[in-house]
């Protein structure tokens, strides 16, 4: 009984931190330590023995969702999304400007190629250029 | 909560924290207690600890653990005096400040 609710808000806290990532680390620490005194006190002094009666003070307390939208909107950072997802569109992102460039490289050689062929050789047209093969 | 709650909570739901803890020091679950108790003040008495954290690196609160005969160290808070004149600033701006929309709204005289 004591161990389930340790876990609950052992649970709860875990939501809320790591919801926190952007925050300064003892900003992070601080919001922790006074969320966790917070239950503890009234655990106490309200004498809780139910888990019940500790998710109710959990729900008074709020969703980790909005307590960590308050700590970041107080400490003027942005909430980071999930660390996965902010990879994967990185690396698209990143797939995808690489790719525009390639695309755009090779249409300036084929179209420097084109033109030079159509038009008058400049003079500087004899500086090697370095061609692309296959 | 809505759009219209939620502007007019900001900048003015910390002036009541101060007031709070104006006469004397309190701690922690004191004040979010009382402030969760107003459902148009607070989302949730959590969303006051990152309120408290900022009021007090502003210098505008000062906070002490201190050790409770029965239970867990609680976390006092107190006003420096930056955040009473602070607060007494607000005090007279927010009195004009209200009378100067309920004239423009028609919030004052007919109610």
């Amino acid at each position: 009984m004591k161990t389930s609710k340790t876990d609950v808000v052992a649970e709860y806290l875990r939501e809320v931190d790591q919801r926190l990532a952007g925050l300064p680390v003892l900003q992070r620490r601080e919001l922790l330590a006074d969320l966790a005194a917070h239950i503890a006190a009234e655990r106490e002094e309200r004498n809780l023995s139910a888990e019940g009666e500790v998710i109710e003070v959990l729900e008074r307390l709020g969703s980790p969702e909005a307590i960590a939208a308050a700590a970041h909107e107080e400490a003027g950072t942005r909430p980071a999304p999930p660390a996965r997802t902010t990879n994967w569109v990185l690396i698209g992102l990143v797939a995808a400007g690489a790719l525009v460039v390639l695309f755009v490289l090779c249409g300036l050689v084929f179209f420097a190629q084109g033109s030079s062929s159509d038009d008058a050789p400049a003079p500087q047209r004899t500086a090697p250029v370095p061609t692309i093969t296959g | 909560m809505g759009e219209l709650s939620t502007g007019l909570r900001r900048g003015t739901l910390e002036f009541c924290v101060l007031a709070m803890v104006e006469v004397e020091d309190r701690y922690g679950n004191e004040i979010v207690r009382r402030l969760g108790d107003e459902p148009n003040l607070a989302a949730g008495e959590g969303t006051i600890y990152p309120l408290l954290s900022r009021l007090r690196r502003s210098g505008w609160l000062e906070s002490k653990w201190v050790e409770s005969p029965s239970g867990p160290p609680r976390r006092y808070y107190g006003l420096t005096a930056a955040g009473r004149s602070a607060l007494e600033h607000f005090r007279s701006e927010w009195v004009s400040f209200r009378q100067t929309v309920d004239r423009l709204v028609g919030t004052g005289e007919t109610a």
